[in-house]
């Protein structure tokens, strides 16, 4: 290697004032430095363009003697700045340079870039052991050997890390050793494959694990045959490079408006009527998960700015999507809103049993002032223990003229309807500026049912 | 333009404002509407949003984007702040801007997913390792999350610092009505990043006096850049000499510490004649507002400080605020974390805690009562 050894004094991307470098005589890490220098100067590229990407171990130390840029980061998480790096500026070669402990506790990171196929190359220094905390047995440490956390054997099987990359059918993937004489070929190659690039090179920890195993030059081929882990070019995909990829599929989108669009393209929600409400009213809405309580809640909040008030609108859900209860808390009120909560609130709306088990518990606070609408089904034969004012409609009978799902706006526009909130009108438009056409055509259709069936009664 | 918008709405809408053009998240409720946020606005204005494959991922992907010259800027809930928690101490060393949004639930651990507080306070300062001074912001409304998300990409441009938005479930989810040109209007006008110049030799970590903060240069630009999570110089290479290290750490703490006058945003409502004052923040804070309207208008005399900045601690506000009155009122949705750092300053008055986290707002009432405001 003595040509290696002249570019690492002569030639640019190694910085000879910061030579010789910190490893142990005859550790390998020395090599893969050498072999990393040629490769990129085999490859000529502008050292500004390089970004070589480091963490924690041994083999971290390397950067400071690179004359291009550096990112030296925390243990195991150098492909997560890559990441970063790549999707930022797919232009820079970005090179990331680990040891097998990095590998192994930052294992989701190798798969993820992997999958992706993120333009990275990978060298990963594997001398199966953690070398810089005194020998701990790594991810790769082969079956039986001796470490300082492993001392009567390892009993882990040993990570194939290409093999275990394979599937992702990334841009390049190889297993060499420090010892072999295709390694430059192999960095060369990896540094210029479109996508995610490896090469596993099996490297000697001269302090630790090659005295403990007997691990040389020899043994290290008899190794690969022996885990059946073979050396070589292992695989050369043709999937697209992730950043590009991204570039070309997302950037020339415009936004998707899916369902609720919160960015109206005209007016926005500026007044189109007006409302009599002189106070603060609180409505507190309870149904299950699945009708839709949130969007109506919306809508109810929307029209309410629409008519020249203020409004705030918070939620209470469980953790999962089509169960259990769902509510909403609306307020609106002539002046801005200051306290957002509902300490009692002036108008309920119920609409399942399990927006009344939701409620249960301070039915009983509600004074007589709160007037509490309700689907009829739901009150017991012996009423609702509570000194609120209840009003029992067939909101789901109405709803189903409608649509199952309407039952909110239903509910709401009993609401409007009685409680003279602010005009219909303005919830129309509301539906109409927020929802897609046909969903906002079934919601007000549902609050015109719904008024009507408030002043029926 | 009136729109009806959640504060997580809001904190998308600033970012992009503010020249954010990298996003890395991860899923987590209550926060997740800011990562779908991004995904469906960033790349309209040519930057780059991606779910990572856990939160580890996701800041340090952050970190490496903005030190490319990107504005980044990630959230997540309490959970992802433990995660975050030692690339927060690499933003540090590094001296890297990063915007990191905390959605906070109630905790610990998973807590209660879709419920409310504020118990990440302390958490956000002191959560990584070292001890060395962030900015925490806090937001206590949809209109908030827009100005103090554009304040916190500034501050953190301007301090090359990680700055955190303190926002919480009961800000993040609730809707208001928000007009965002008269948000634009009333936020500060996003600051460019201080770029080294390219005919000049470069010190990633250039300093004279220790307060000062020296511009990046972005990784792929003129100058070869030296990035690093180990104790280093102001060159970025590394060090074990104790004055040097001893340089270091001075910077990055009085880079921050000597100007948290700049850095404090509050409102201070001083009532003459006021014996009591109540010192709140983020979605408790309009409790507080309320209560001491309702204290007020039954004649009591109420003064009421609302801090933006938690972070450094704004203690000279803080003593100004104090000096006038024996009682202060604290109410908080957490077991009383803020109420410490007044303890510090008290100084014999009383001080009352009003720490309430089962999920529910503190209430006006609560406030009007415990706190004996009348």
């Amino acid at each position: 290697m003595s040509s290696v050894k002249g570019a690492a004094t002569s030639q640019s991307y190694l910085l000879g004032d910061t030579l010789p470098y910190p490893f142990c005589p005859g550790c390998g890490h020395t090599k893969i430095a050498d072999y990393l220098a040629q490769a990129l100067e085999n490859l000529a590229l502008p050292a500004e363009k390089v970004v070589l990407v480091t963490d924690i171990g041994c083999v971290g130390l390397t950067d400071k003697h690179f004359g291009v840029n550096s990112f030296h980061g925390l243990h195991g998480r150098s492909l997560t700045y890559a990441s970063g790096i790549k999707l930022a500026d797919p232009e820079l070669t970005v090179i990331v340079l680990l040891g097998d402990g990095a590998t192994g506790i930052g294992g989701a990171h190798l798969l993820s870039a992997a999958r992706r196929n993120l333009g990275l190359t990978v060298i990963v220094a594997n001398n199966f052991n953690y070398g810089m905390t005194g020998g701990q047995h790594s991810v790769t440490t082969p079956p039986g050997a001796i470490t300082s956390t492993t001392l009567k054997g390892n009993l882990e099987a040993p990570l194939d890390i290409p093999g275990t990359l394979l599937p992702s059918k990334p841009a390049f993937l190889a297993r060499t050793s420090v010892f072999s004489v295709d390694c430059v070929e192999l960095l060369t190659r990896a540094l210029t494959a479109e996508g995610f690039a490896l090469v596993d090179v099996w490297d000697l920890c001269v302090a630790y694990y090659a005295g403990s195993n007997t691990l040389n030059k020899e043994t290290i081929a008899e190794l690969m045959t022996e885990l059946e882990m073979p050396a070589g070019a292992l695989y050369e995909g043709t999937r697209p490079e992730y950043a590009r990829a991204w570039r070309a599929l997302y950037l020339p989108e415009t936004a998707d408006e899916e369902g609720m669009c919160y960015a109206p393209p005209d007016e926005g929600l500026s007044p189109v009527a007006t409302s009599t409400l002189s106070q603060r009213t609180s409505i507190l809405i309870a149904g299950s998960a699945g009708q839709k309580i949130r969007s109506a809640a919306t809508l109810l909040g929307a029209g309410a700015l629409l008519s020249g008030l203020y409004a705030t609108q918070k939620d209470d859900y469980p953790i999962t999507v089509r169960t259990g209860h769902s509510a909403a808390e609306v307020i609106l009120s002539p002046q801005p809103v200051i306290y957002t909560g509902v300490e009692i609130p002036d108008l309920v709306l119920i609409l399942s049993p399990e927006g009344l088990k939701h409620v249960q518990a301070k039915l009983g606070s509600w004074p007589e002032s709160t007037r509490v609408y309700v689907e009829k089904g739901l009150v017991p034969g012996g009423g609702l223990a509570t000194a609120a004012t209840i009003v029992e409609l067939p909101l789901a009978e109405a709803a189903k003229t409608v649509h199952r799902l309407a039952i909110g706006a239903v509910g709401l526009g009993a609401i409007l309807g009685r409680e003279e909130l602010y005009p219909l009108e303005a919830f129309r438009v509301a539906a109409r500026k927020l929802q897609k056409a046909k969903v906002a055509e079934t919601n007000i259709a549902g609050v015109e049912v719904g008024a009507g069936l408030a002043q029926l009664r | 333009m009136i729109e009806f918008l959640e504060g997580n709405d809001a904190v998308v809408r600033a970012a992009i404002d503010a020249g954010c053009r990298f996003f890395a998240g991860y899923p987590i409720t209550p926060a997740t509407s800011i990562l779908t946020g991004m995904m469906r606005e960033l790349p309209t204005v040519g930057g780059v949003a991606v779910q990572a494959e856990d939160e580890i991922a996701s800041i340090g992907m952050c970190l490496g984007a903005a030190m490319t010259g990107m504005k980044a800027m990630t959230a997540t809930s309490g959970p992802g702040i433990s995660l975050y928690s030692e690339n927060i101490g690499l933003a540090i060393m590094g001296e890297t801007p990063l915007v990191i949004v905390d959605v906070q639930r109630e905790g610990p651990a998973t807590g209660a997913a879709t419920k409310g507080a504020d118990g990440d306070i302390c958490f956000l300062r002191w959560g990584t390792s070292g001890g060395l001074p962030v900015i925490v912001l806090s937001p206590e409304s949809v209109l908030e999350c827009y100005t103090l998300t554009v304040e916190a990409f500034n501050l953190a441009e301007r301090f090359r610092a990680p700055v955190f938005l303190a926002s919480q479930k009961e800000v993040g989810l609730t809707r208001e009505p928000v007009d965002l040109a008269q948000a634009r209007a009333a936020a500060a006008p996003p600051l460019a990043r201080p770029v080294a110049s390219p005919d000049e030799p470069y010190l990633p970590h250039g300093f004279a006096a220790p307060d000062e903060v020296g511009p990046l240069s972005p990784l792929g630009g003129p100058h070869l850049v030296r990035y690093t999570t180990s104790m280093h110089d102001q060159a970025g290479l590394l060090t074990k000499d104790p004055d040097v290290i001893a340089a270091m750490l001075t910077h990055y703490e009085r880079k921050i510490t000597d100007h948290v006058d700049e850095i404090a945003r509050y409102e201070l409502e001083e009532e003459a004649g006021a014996d009591t004052l109540v010192v709140a923040y983020g979605v408790t804070a309009r409790a507080a507002r309320e209560a001491v309207a309702r204290a007020r208008g039954k004649g009591a005399r109420v003064s009421l400080l609302v801090l933006k900045t938690l972070y450094p601690v704004p203690e000279r506000l803080l003593a100004d605020a104090l000096a006038p009155v024996s009682r202060v009122v604290v109410p908080e949705m957490n077991l009383g974390q803020y109420v410490e750092e007044l303890r510090k300053l008290a100084d014999g008055r009383e001080l009352i805690s009003l720490a309430k986290m089962n999920t529910e707002l503190l209430t006006p009432e609560e406030i009007l009562t415990q706190g004996g405001l009348l």
